[in-house]
């Protein structure tokens, strides 16, 4: 996920609200260009979905559509707050479908329903690990290491402080870390039982 | 159990990352994006206030506590008078540029918007020389405004109409 924008384009994004705000039609179209990929991706980042990311990022848009004249420049920057107003939603989708998860796991593996978005394995495999984290740290994750969020975006973005998003960043990284190394380790051990390299483990 | 430290961690995600950037978005055409914004100002019109419900007595009263405030906002956004004319003299400025502002914009000292909270909106018409702060340079005439009361009864914004009747400087004699 790249970067949203820099400090000018940021200004551009904030413009942009405010003359949705004003009814502006064209606005409302040049702001969908700009920034539907980063809420595509934060919404597929989350759930791990393609089908989900697509109707998350048209609710965003609605969302975004009827409340632009919230957007108040002085409480943050513009793509944290079009990020929050994704998160938001994302949020909501997920209680919705039964995929909201509070419990740390215990064994964790990759949830079933979900569809598998990347080739390569160990993506795949990090990808379904984030899936699985606790929502709370989920985010922290996806907004500050995916979308590359600063700490203070991301605290607008979540509606918490800023050494919450740093707290829940370092417990989601941890547990992810665990994760990682405990299916590290399971694979070295499946790959020396079948004989095969590692890392060539059938998942 | 071995486990990644946090820098293994961040290397990976920023693997993520690059894989994301990577992936095809789905894109709405401008003609179904257009007509989604049609469809959607029609049912409820991108307005600051979350809900708008009609205006009772005790709003009409919270809009008239705020004409303090909204002269200060008006202070600022007028031009200000000219300096008192000599005597004899006709001001003859004619017409002010109208102020129509679409968005609501937050009253200074006020707490500001909510998205949780209600709000009415009151349309009030303001005679401008209730805000003359320069002797000798009230103003004739009004101008309409839409205050944006909350529950609280306090106006949290103010929109400009651009309702307002001709202003001009008050003739000097």
């Amino acid at each position: 996920m790249r970067k949203m924008s820099l400090a000018e384009d940021d200004a551009t994004v904030a413009r942009l609200l405010r003359e949705i705000a004003g009814g502006s039609e064209q606005a409302f179209v040049d702001l969908y260009r700009r920034c539907h990929a980063d809420v595509y991706r934060f919404a597929l980042a989350m759930a791990k979905s393609r089908g989900f990311a697509e109707d998350a990022t048209q609710e965003v848009f609605v969302n975004v559509l009827e409340h632009a004249a919230r957007f108040d420049p002085r409480k943050g920057s513009a793509r944290g707050w079009l990020l929050g107003c994704a998160r938001h939603v994302v949020v909501d989708r997920l209680r919705l479908e039964r995929r909201w998860t509070d419990a740390l796991p215990e064994q964790a593996e990759p949830c079933q329903q979900d569809e598998r978005v990347f080739t390569e394995q160990r993506i795949e495999r990090l990808h379904a690990a984030l899936a699985e984290l606790p929502v709370e740290y989920r985010e922290a994750v996806v907004l500050c290491d995916l979308a590359e969020l600063s700490y203070a975006e991301a605290a607008v973005a979540l509606g918490c402080p800023l050494g919450t998003v740093r707290s829940r960043l370092h417990r989601g990284r941890a547990l992810l870390g665990a994760w990682l190394g405990e299916r590290a380790e399971r694979d070295e051990a499946q790959a020396e039982a079948a004989g095969l390299p590692a890392g060539e483990v059938c998942t | 159990m071995s486990k990644l430290d946090d820098a293994a961690v961040r290397a990976e995600l920023a693997a993520l990352r690059a894989a994301l950037a990577t992936v095809a978005v789905p894109m709405a055409d401008d003609e179904t994006l257009r007509a989604r914004f049609r469809a959607a100002t029609r049912e409820s019109p991108p307005r600051a206030a979350p809900r708008v419900t009609r205006g009772g007595a005790r709003r009409y009263l919270a809009a008239a506590g705020v004409v303090l405030a909204i002269g200060t906002g008006l202070f600022l956004a007028l031009p200000r008078g000219a300096p008192p004319a000599t005597p004899a003299a006709t001001a003859a400025t004619g017409p002010q540029p109208a102020m129509a502002s679409e968005a609501f914009q937050p009253l200074p000292s006020s707490p500001g918007f909510s998205p949780t909270a209600s709000y009415s909106v009151v349309r009030v018409r303001i005679p401008l020389a209730s805000f003359a702060v320069v002797p000798g340079s009230e103003r004739s005439g009004s101008i309409e405004a839409d205050l944006l009361v909350g529950e609280d009864g306090l106006a949290h914004g103010i929109r400009f109409t651009g309702g307002g009747a001709a202003v001009g400087a008050a003739q000097v004699q």
